[in-house]
């Protein structure tokens, strides 16, 4: 899910630099002192994630975790996902410096809208948490996938086939991080509940 | 609770294959050899980029070459004709995943010496090398750093 340098266009590069910028500065501005470590923790997930690969037959993918955190921390996602994003390029070379604004306009704003979706759900009942996770880590990855197709599209490739096959290919994601994300929040629920922000 | 065992057995069985491993370094690799140009795609050592475009570009920014990645994802072809300038080859992996490499203009006229072959295999290998633990762990403690900062700011403004 990480766009590689060279890539896209200027104006996608820049438009993905601004929105992300912004959404850092709300991020910032959003984030409780009492919930840091929080965003500490679940940004350190998600930079670790991408290197778990999990093989599904002859393919192999691997997790993002992009749901998790948006479900969790909000707009505060948006620099947590921003952190992880810098280190992984610098240290893992995944993605790159130029492409950072774009993949983290990809990765964070559905993450941002899993956690209006579906927080709501959480902490009503075991099955009803359970779904939550589920859905907020299939949806996450599902409306990343079409931002990636966007963001392709609007440089120069065919919008339609691209997010098609993209959507395609990170199917067996989408399913992954839903199980994944709806064991993590249930678990987390009954081991560490202050993780759960309070419904406001 | 039966179909909750089950999700369990099934996420475990999933999860037993997993591995420590490269999620989407796009890497290609070449040479020049007897006139010839061979490329090697990979996203890490193992995983062969398989049925991937590469474009051969000038330094002009013209792609003079397209093909396509064998199941192995390698691909070799004859030096074009007239060629007086370096070459970028493009490897594109889908999805926007991308990795290049250039070949100088000299590389293409003279066979490579026992030294250039040494610093190829460096840099192929550098490539190839997975993250260190000592990476993942520095990243981690950069994290949790700048969210140290934060607070000090946040109880600083507060």
């Amino acid at each position: 899910m990480h766009i590689s340098e060279g890539v896209l266009s200027g104006p996608v590069l820049a438009t993905g630099a601004v929105f992300a910028f912004a959404g850092t500065g709300m991020g910032l501005k959003k984030i409780d002192y009492d919930r840091i470590v929080h965003v500490a923790i679940l940004a350190s997930a998600f930079f670790v994630a991408s290197l778990i690969h999990i093989n599904i037959g002859p393919a192999s993918v691997h997790l993002i975790l992009n749901g998790i955190v948006g479900l969790l921390l909000g707009f505060a996602a948006i620099p947590a996902i921003l952190t992880a994003l810098i280190l992984q390029a610098v240290f893992f070379q995944y993605g790159g410096l130029t492409t950072l604004g774009v993949n983290v306009v990809v990765m964070a704003v559905p993450a941002v809208l899993a956690h209006y979706l579906f927080l709501p759900m959480l902490g009503k009942s075991p099955t009803l948490t359970f779904i939550a996770g589920f859905l907020a880590g299939l949806f996450s990855i599902l409306f990343s996938s079409i931002l990636l197709g966007l963001a392709l599209w609007f440089t120069n490739q065919n919008f339609f086939e691209t997010s098609l096959a993209i959507i395609t290919a990170y199917i067996p994601v989408m399913i992954i991080e839903g199980i994944v994300t709806g064991f993590c929040v249930t678990f987390l629920l009954k081991v560490y509940p202050e993780i759960i922000p309070k419904k406001k | 609770m039966k179909i909750k065992k089950i999700c369990i057995v099934s996420l475990i069985l999933v999860m037993i294959p997993a591995s420590l491993a490269f999620a989407h370094k796009v890497i290609i690799f070449v040479w020049v050899e007897g006139g010839m140009i061979y490329t090697e795609s990979s996203f890490g050592s193992k995983k062969k980029a398989k049925n991937c475009v590469i474009k051969v570009i000038n330094e002009k920014g013209v792609v003079i070459h397209t093909a396509k990645t064998d199941p192995k994802g390698n691909y070799s072809f004859k030096i074009p004709e007239n060629i007086d300038s370096d070459l970028i080859l493009k490897l594109e992996a889908g999805a926007g995943h991308l990795g290049q490499w250039k070949i100088l203009k000299d590389e293409l006229v003279s066979e490579p010496s026992e030294q250039d072959i040494s610093t190829a295999m460096k840099k192929k290998e550098n490539l190839e090398k997975k993250p260190s633990i000592f990476k993942i762990f520095t990243g981690i403690l950069i994290i949790f750093l700048l969210a140290m900062a934060l607070k000090f700011l946040k109880r600083k403004t507060s």
